[in-house]
């Protein structure tokens, strides 16, 4: 179930990615319409957050291609936000949580340009709508997993993007910051924004988000919520790899060449 | 003592020079060093810094002088062959990269050490003095030397100024850096690049084998002070020119002696001085810590002891019998005494002890906060009586006033604990 739509704020076409020699993501042709608020589910491994990052250019891809506002990803960066990981820094890093936030404002000011006041005033009240500003001088380190998170929310939204990339906002954030950041993320989709997240909780799922991608290393379902969260499609999506898809990424994987990209 | 007011009184136009270049040399280091520790690539300062050898010799083999130009040029090259050769090999093998730093190193250092015999064994009189860019003399360098050093230190510390946002958010945040469009291949380019720069203008100085000590160990002692990004490259800044400058004096004074071993001595005592003494993480600060939550602890003990005799009905009780509570620590319970009688919690006559008004009044508040945890735990979690007073003993010291008052809000004001005593509170 696959649902396209014209006008699309993202669209991908035939994308296949592997990491390293390993293929994770086969095909993938989807669309995704403005100003919705899109959860990315699939069971582990499934290639939820390589998505994301071959959409934000972290990865090269085997084939297809991924267009943002009809344009190349490059061109159009500065209306791009991207939430990476919460474990994929160190947060042991000397900054504070402001410092962090300010990093948002970075792309605005270009190269050499230092932050200033006005940075500052932006970090500050993007660090209030996630109700972090008693934490803003504190070390990130100092900072519990979800203090953690909603710096990268609020660093995230002092991008002032039109289209947000977030790759599990909510691992480790308690269910009632949750809650808050999720109805801040409505407001946003609104606006008019589109926010595209990758989530775990399928209950959770059908609340949150207008409309769902399903992936299972492949692309199970696309489309607005009431219509693709059906108990065939989850099946679909969380019984199990396909071993086909499994096999065939393991004889890639073992090969001495790699046949995507060779 | 002569020496002394002479080099630092910088009469001499050939001192205030050696000291301008080494102050130069040493802060880019400092600075390089910070983003590089910051990255963990500790190791490959070393071994871009041991890779330089052989780009040095090459110089000079080529030139047949010890023209500065070449000689930066070759160690340039060949310490910046050795940083792609790590990432290459990093890259396209399925070696792990501290082997691969570890592989490079030596062999681009061994390389080194057989071109530097074989130049010495044609004896050339304009070579000698080739080993002091092994362990480095600062005095030596003269004139056209120190403007090409210290130039390119203050190339390096611009260039790393200019581009400090960029940098920090590659280190922090690669793929952030990536998402909103940074030029991340060029900039880690030019960060490779300041990185064998560092390297480079510190080598007839402080010498290629412990240019990697001017790297990393000033930022590695300045970590123990602070957790900003600015005030940690403003502290390893002062760390290496301290031990910069003491280097360049020690080889003022003893001409002979190699600089860079000296400057890595006085840098090791700084970072052992800051993994001792820093206000948190040092070693010492944390034993004193210790030492003095103990002693506290000790205090509140007998506090507690002399509150137990008031409540069986005592008044007081005699430094015999007190000291018989705390078995095998009669000079601890007789310096805790002391101290609370300074504090005016306790008095003493003719050794009988008795709690003064402050005393009392402390030792109710450590009773009540014991009392009031061990109430907590049974009435809020669920523990039974008999096993709350182990935590309880650990809690009564350290609870602050407004977790007690919370406490006492939870728990509605209780007069006594699960075990039937009365918890004390001051008359008001």
């Amino acid at each position: 179930m696959i649902q396209h739509t014209d006008a699309p704020v993202v669209e991908i076409h035939d994308l296949t990615v592997s990491y390293g020699q390993n293929p994770v993501l086969w095909n993938v042709d989807l669309t995704i319409p403005k100003g919705t608020l899109v959860g990315v589910l699939g069971p582990n491994g499934a290639g939820k957050s390589t998505l994301i990052r071959a959409i934000m250019g972290l990865m090269d891809f085997n084939s297809g291609y991924v267009k943002i506002f009809d344009q190349e990803v490059d061109d159009v960066r500065k209306r791009i936000s991207y939430v990476p990981q919460r474990e994929s820094v160190d947060w042991d890093f000397p900054s504070s949580a402001l410092d962090i936030v300010m990093m948002g404002t970075y792309q605005r000011l270009g190269l050499f340009k230092r932050p200033g006041k006005k940075e500052k005033e932006l970090a500050l009240s993007c660090l209030e709508k996630v109700n972090m500003v008693p934490f803003a001088h504190r070390q990130i380190s100092e900072l519990s997993g979800g203090q953690q998170q909603r710096v990268f929310i609020a660093r995230s939204l002092a991008q002032q993007a039109d289209i947000y990339f977030m790759d599990e906002p909510f691992a480790g954030v308690d269910i009632s910051t949750e809650k808050a950041i999720v109805n801040l993320l409505k407001e946003m989709a609104a606006s008019g924004k589109t926010l595209v997240v990758v989530h775990h909780d399928i209950y959770s799922a059908a609340k949150y988000f207008d409309w769902l991608i399903m992936l299972n290393m492949h692309l199970v379902a696309s489309g607005p919520t009431e219509t693709v969260l059906t108990e065939a499609l989850l099946r679909k999506t969380y019984g199990g790899k396909l071993s086909l898809l499994s096999d065939v990424g393991e004889l890639i994987k073992k090969s001495s060449i790699d046949p995507l990209k060779d | 003592m002569e020496d002394f007011v002479y080099f630092f009184s910088f009469q001499d136009p050939n001192v205030v020079f050696v000291v301008l270049g080494i102050s130069f040399l040493s802060i880019s280091a400092a600075m390089v060093g910070t983003f590089t520790f910051l990255d963990k690539k500790a190791l490959i300062g070393d071994a871009i810094s041991h890779a330089v050898l052989p780009g040095v010799c090459l110089a000079f083999t080529f030139t047949g002088t010890k023209n500065p130009y070449w000689i930066v040029v070759g160690a340039f090259a060949t310490g910046a062959l050795a940083t792609y050769a790590i990432s290459w090999v990093t890259e396209h093998t399925k070696l792990k990269e501290d082997t691969v730093i570890a592989a490079v190193l030596s062999v681009f250092f061994g390389v080194g050490i057989v071109f530097m015999t074989k130049l010495q064994q044609t004896g050339n009189a304009a070579i000698s003095g080739l080993d002091h860019f092994l362990f480095g003399n600062a005095i030596s360098i003269v004139g056209e030397d120190i403007l090409v050093y210290g130039s390119l230190a203050l190339l390096t510390i611009f260039t790393l100024l200019i581009f400090y946002k960029e940098f920090k958010l590659l280190i922090f945040n690669r793929d952030f850096a990536v998402s909103v469009g940074f030029p991340v291949k060029s900039l880690q380019f030019i960060f490779n690049s300041l990185m064998v720069l560092a390297v480079v203008t510190g080598i007839q100085a402080i010498g290629v084998v412990l240019m990697a000590g001017l790297l990393i160990t000033p930022v590695a002692a300045a970590r123990f002070w602070t957790d900003r990004l600015g005030a940690m490259l403003f502290i390893a800044v002062i760390f290496a020119l301290v031990s910069g400058v003491a280097g360049a004096y020690i080889s003022f004074v003893f001409p002979n002696m190699p600089t860079g071993p000296w400057v890595v001595v006085v840098l090791s005592l700084v970072a052992f001085a800051s993994f001792s003494f820093s206000h948190k993480k040092g070693l010492i600060t944390r034993w004193y810590a210790k030492r003095k939550y103990q002693e506290q602890i000790h205090s509140d003990h007998i506090l507690k002891s002399l509150y137990n005799v008031l409540e069986n009905g005592g008044k007081g009780i005699s430094l015999m019998e007190l000291k018989k509570d705390f078995p095998g620590k009669d000079a601890e319970t007789e310096r805790s005494i002391k101290r609370l009688i300074n504090k005016a919690y306790l008095s003493s006559n003719k050794d009988f002890i008795e709690l003064a008004d402050a005393g009392l009044s402390e030792a109710r508040r450590i009773i009540r906060l014991h009392r009031l945890w061990e109430l907590y735990l049974t009435e809020y979690m669920n523990i039974a009586p008999d096993h709350v007073h182990d935590t309880a003993e650990k809690m009564e010291h350290i609870l602050t006033p407004e977790i007690e008052a919370k406490l006492e809000a939870y728990l509605d004001f209780p007069s006594t604990d699960p075990h039937q005593s009365i918890i004390p509170r001051d008359e008001s």
